[in-house]
């Protein structure tokens, strides 16, 4: 087999078309990285090339950083993507463990419903979600946003997590009861703790969404001191209908990197538990 | 003349012959000396820590950071009340944010009350306020009191007009022997066609934006001799054989005059095409302008603004984008909201407020018809007279939550945009009366 | 595996062996077990997602303005939807664009997962760049999307202009199709890289030995593909699809940014359709009506994907 493995297969085989896939998902990270690191000035120009940098410069990101909340903004995203997260995985385990595991009345309608309820469109829910947030005085405060993202990822991820809770043989735990443990116990000591990767994967992408939520934020968090990274930029970078370009660039970039470093520590676990969702479930 | 300082007892600030530099020393003198104004004693009992406002952020930086800078803190020191400036994108995402506010009674007391007929019956009555600053600096322009007044209250206190105007670039106009800004819809199609042989084409915003599509297509309907609505708003107006032919010119305008692109155009876009020289000519707010002389400063030079061309009635219109101020009944205290927004419209404030963004808010004021402050950018000035012929989208029906929904819905926006991608121009009209018949039926 | 017991039961014999009570029997009944834990999550999503859907489909049915009482229309919401052509262009607008989209993302997402499935270096950095798309904030890379696609100031168009392959570009976002074209150009680029991780899990999952015995029984490298690999993907496949068509259906971030639903509706999506109509025009009753009629839609085209596969 590896014989086969000819130069010229590598090539058109592998390297070329992953050339390709490379270049059609960096491209666009290329240009903004040259717009951040740009003046207003070259950007503009007509005659300049739109990927190389005449007078490289910082001034966007100091402007970004100096005047506006930018950092507050990251620390936001952080915060309400972790705290939303950890409200999901916690909400989805507890409903995918028994769905997955264990046989009870109206389980089926459960997980019925559960399935039901990714459909739910976002746009239907902002009226009432609204008015929910506005009976419970959280507007204007992360809690609101930290509420309500789960809304939105408690379904996905109780599915991933169904998959991966189905992975693990039954008899592990028939074995541990047997031996005198609790259901919990065998729960919290033998099944979950198997199921690692799993959470991992559920978790990062409960995160992606999380600080990609754009709707609820718009609606509930108007004070800058609140906003998250989207919010924040389109509030204070897009001006009338004037845009800046290049802080919005850099702040593209500058918030990408924390979730960056995330997945290309994580993105082993990410892609084994999106198998073991996506296989079983 | 500090210490006895009295709202009502102003000297008529805008008869004043004060240079700029005068009054702007005079103002923030004033903004010092409001700590013996009335508000300190009123405020003394009922203290509200803070007072939130929400409002556009602007795209002259200087009048964000004069408020931020100047006023804020010298409303805080008069009264200890502290004011959160929040800002918000304009169009799109403002009147959600809004929306929100009101719908979960939250957020700011006061605010910027754009499209201000969804949310009337949540804001407190101002028409104290209103009348007071009336009086106080010439009186209101009528046009605005069919936004800001509902059933005989002011609902809001105008601020400004955001003008909209022709930007062009003088210098490719007078290369290509176009020595004035054209006089009527036709002239400016000439050029037009002149412009665009040069490889300098226009650029008019026809997509599903906020103000640039609105601020050119209304007012060309309008001197076609159009309304889109009749006057009670009952019955459709725009069914007639002059809305046909002013269809028929922005086709031609569209195909022979313009790049290909501004069909779609949202409202960052034609500021985008102009900077990068593709453009010659668009309607849009003072942004390019602010941008060229900050960026690109030979442009800066060479820009100018123009006004709407006169139609074949004579007339010459624009589009009023108005920015008023409401109080919200869910305010905490929508007493001390009004005090502050009353303080605000002061001209004391008001004044260098507005001179801070070089009068590209244009009040809606007569004191201010012919104020010294007009003079700091004199490319401005068309936008006094874009104030003068301004009628609101609505014209002359009433700014209501249905003509809301035609804005909202880009009815007639885009019978112009579906005549020019193919629709027969007959059909395209159809639809849209359609469409209106439903909306006010 | 067999590790695994032992140390499961060293676990459970550590636990000091109480004599159970009453109470603990009933707990440790499996439907009572259950439900303990499902109650939190199912009174969580009833209060925060119940409690909203359902208000959602009340309003559906009342005319609901901005601050304002509602008043009972009964299916009044629905009969304006179905006279109103914008309503329907949107509908059409939404199946085109997630159908388009999603079979480009799903081909595309599998050719990619069949390279990477490939031994090499830096393949953790690289397939770390490949998920990029998906993880900037849809709102920034839009906005950079805006000047890619600018007629003549785009890369796109520079590029076509460059290599003397036309001497001015098309203009992206200037007329209907193209803006279709376009929208979903951009969906696609986002998309992309979730198919394509996603499945290639899936392949790492696909044991060596089946394609070996494929090769033994004489199957070149298309008949190892179509019998062994492929099958094996579907439920992978179907399974992101599934998650993808729901994604891509919902998708408002996009169109908002880039088109706002134009040139003359020719991209408005039945969310940002929704959206400009509750929150732009204030018709929560209206917009909440569009949105709920996404669902069935929505439903449809599951089940449709659904009874695809299987006949497959």
């Amino acid at each position: 087999m590896v014989g086969e493995l000819t130069w010229r297969r590598r090539l058109f085989g592998l390297w070329l078309p992953l050339l390709v896939f490379v270049v059609i998902a960096l491209f666009p990270f290329t240009w903004m990285a040259a717009t951040s690191l740009k003046t207003n000035a070259e950007l503009y120009n007509p005659k300049a090339n739109p990927m190389w940098i005449q007078n490289p410069s910082l001034v966007h990101y100091i402007d970004l950083l100096k005047e506006t909340n930018f950092l507050t903004w990251v620390a936001n995203t952080m915060l309400v993507a972790t705290v939303a997260t950890f409200i999901s995985l916690l909400l989805g385990s507890m409903l995918a463990y028994p769905l997955a595991r264990m046989r009870f009345r109206g389980a089926p309608l459960l997980a019925i419903a559960v399935a039901v309820t990714y459909l739910i469109p976002q746009t239907l829910l902002f009226v009432p979600m609204a008015d929910l947030i506005g009976r419970m005085k959280l507007g204007n405060t992360l809690s609101a946003v930290m509420l309500t993202y789960p809304t939105l990822l408690v379904p996905f991820i109780a599915w991933l997590l169904m998959g991966y809770f189905k992975t693990v043989p039954k008899e592990l735990e028939e074995q541990a009861m047997i031996d005198g443990a609790s259901r919990w116990r065998a729960m919290t000591r033998i099944i979950l703790p198997l199921c690692l990767p799993g959470f991992l994967s559920a978790g990062i992408f409960a995160f992606t969404l999380s600080q990609n939520e754009f709707l609820y934020a718009l609606l509930f968090l108007s004070k800058s001191s609140v906003r998250t990274v989207p919010i924040g930029v389109v509030g204070e970078l897009i001006r009338g209908d004037a845009f800046y370009w290049g802080q919005l660039m850099a702040g593209a970039l500058l918030g990408s990197i924390p979730v960056a470093l995330i997945y290309s520590f994580f993105v082993k676990y990410y892609v084994a538990g999106l198998t073991a969702g996506a296989v079983k479930g | 003349m500090h210490a006895t300082y009295r709202g009502k007892r102003m000297a008529q600030p805008t008869q004043s012959k004060a240079t700029r530099r005068s009054f702007l020393k005079l103002a923030a003198a004033g903004a010092a000396g409001v700590a013996a104004g009335p508000w300190v004693s009123r405020n003394a009992q009922a203290k509200p820590v803070s007072i939130t406002f929400a409002r556009e952020s602007s795209y002259v930086k200087n009048f964000d950071v004069h408020f931020q800078n100047v006023m804020a803190p010298a409303y805080e020191k008069a009264t200890g009340i502290k004011i959160e400036y929040q800002i918000q994108a304009a169009g799109g995402s403002a009147v959600p944010q809004l929306v929100s506010m009101v719908e979960n009674k939250s957020g700011a007391d006061l605010a910027w009350v754009q499209q201000e007929w969804l949310y009337r019956d949540a804001l407190v009555d101002v028409s104290d306020i209103a009348e007071e600053v009336g009086k106080q600096q010439g009186g209101w322009y009528d046009e605005i009191k069919l936004l800001s007044v509902d059933k005989g209250k002011w609902k809001s206190v105008p601020n400004g007009n955001i003008g909209q105007v022709m930007v062009y670039r003088k210098d490719w106009f007078d290369e290509a022997g176009v020595k004035s800004f054209p006089e009527t819809w036709d002239a400016f199609l000439e050029a037009g066609i002149k412009l665009k042989a040069k490889g300098h084409p226009f650029g008019m915003s026809m997509g599903h934006g906020f103000a640039d599509n609105y601020s050119w297509l209304y007012p060309l309907l309008w001197s076609y001799g159009v309304t889109v609505m009749d006057k009670t708003a009952k019955k459709v107006a725009l069914d007639s054989s002059e809305t046909a032919k002013a269809v028929e010119y922005v086709k031609r305008l569209y195909k022979e005059a313009c790049i290909e692109d501004c069909i779609g155009w949202l409202d960052p876009a034609n500021n985008k095409a102009f900077l990068t020289s593709q453009i010659s000519c668009t309607n849009n707010a003072y942004s390019i302008m602010v941008s060229a002389k900050r960026d690109l400063p030979d442009m800066g030079k060479v820009i100018a603004h123009g006004l709407n061309p006169k139609g074949p009635n004579g007339q010459r219109y624009h589009a009023l984008v108005p920015v008023t101020h409401g109080v919200f009944a869910h305010s905490k205290d929508p007493q001390a909201a009004k005090d502050f927004l009353r303080w605000m419209m002061d001209p004391k404030q008001y004044r260098p407020w507005i001179a801070s963004g070089d009068m590209y808010f244009a009040p809606y004021l007569h004191g201010f018809d012919k104020a010294p402050e007009w003079d700091i950018e004199p490319r401005v000035k068309p936008f006094q007279k874009a104030l003068e012929t301004g009628k609101l989208t609505s014209w002359p029906a009433p700014a209501n939550r249905q003509h809301g929904e035609v804005v909202n819905r880009w009815i007639v926006i885009d019978m112009f945009t579906k005549a020019c991608t193919g629709t027969p121009v007959k059909a395209a009209i159809a639809e849209a009366v359609k469409q209106l018949k439903t909306i006010y039926g | 595996m067999s590790k695994i017991l032992e140390a499961s039961r060293a676990g459970a014999l550590a636990a000091p062996a109480r004599r159970p009570f009453r109470i603990r029997a009933f707990l440790e009944r499996e439907s009572v077990f259950s439900w303990l834990m499902v109650t939190p999550p199912v009174l969580f999503l009833l209060a925060f997602l119940g409690y909203p859907f359902f208000y959602g489909v009340y309003l559906s049915f009342f005319e609901r303005e901005v601050a304002r009482p509602a008043t009972f229309v009964g299916l009044g919401n629905f009969v304006t939807l179905s006279n109103d052509p914008i309503f329907w262009q949107a509908v059409r607008n939404t199946l085109l664009f997630t159908a388009v989209a999603t079979v480009l993302k799903a081909g595309g997402g599998l050719a990619m997962a069949l390279v990477m499935n490939q031994s090499f270096r830096m393949k953790a950095v690289t397939r770390a760049m490949l998920l990029l798309p998906f993880i900037v904030p849809t709102v920034l890379s839009t906005v950079a999307w805006q000047w890619i696609l600018d007629p003549g100031m785009g890369l796109f168009n520079r590029l076509l202009v460059v290599s003397g392959l036309a001497t001015t570009g098309p203009s992206w976002l200037g007329t209907p199709t193209m803006a279709m074209i376009s929208i979903i150009m951009v969906n696609t680029w986002r998309g992309l890289p979730f198919f394509g991780i996603s499945i290639l899990a899936g392949l790492q999952t696909i044991p060596v030995d089946l394609h070996e015995s494929a090769t033994i029984d004489g199957a070149g490298t298309w008949g190892r593909f179509r019998y062994v690999t492929l099958p094996s993907l579907l439920p992978v496949i179907f399974i992101v699809t599934t998650f993808s068509i729901v994604i891509t259906f919902f998708d408002f971030q996009l169109v908002y940014v880039l088109t706002g639903g134009g040139p003359a509706n020719s991209t408005h999506l039945m969310a940002t359709y929704a959206y400009s109509l509750s929150m732009g025009a204030g018709q929560m009753g209206l917009g909440s009506a569009v949105a709920l009629s996404m669902v069935p839609v929505l439903g449809l085209l599951l089940v449709l994907l659904t009874l695809y596969v299987r006949k497959d």
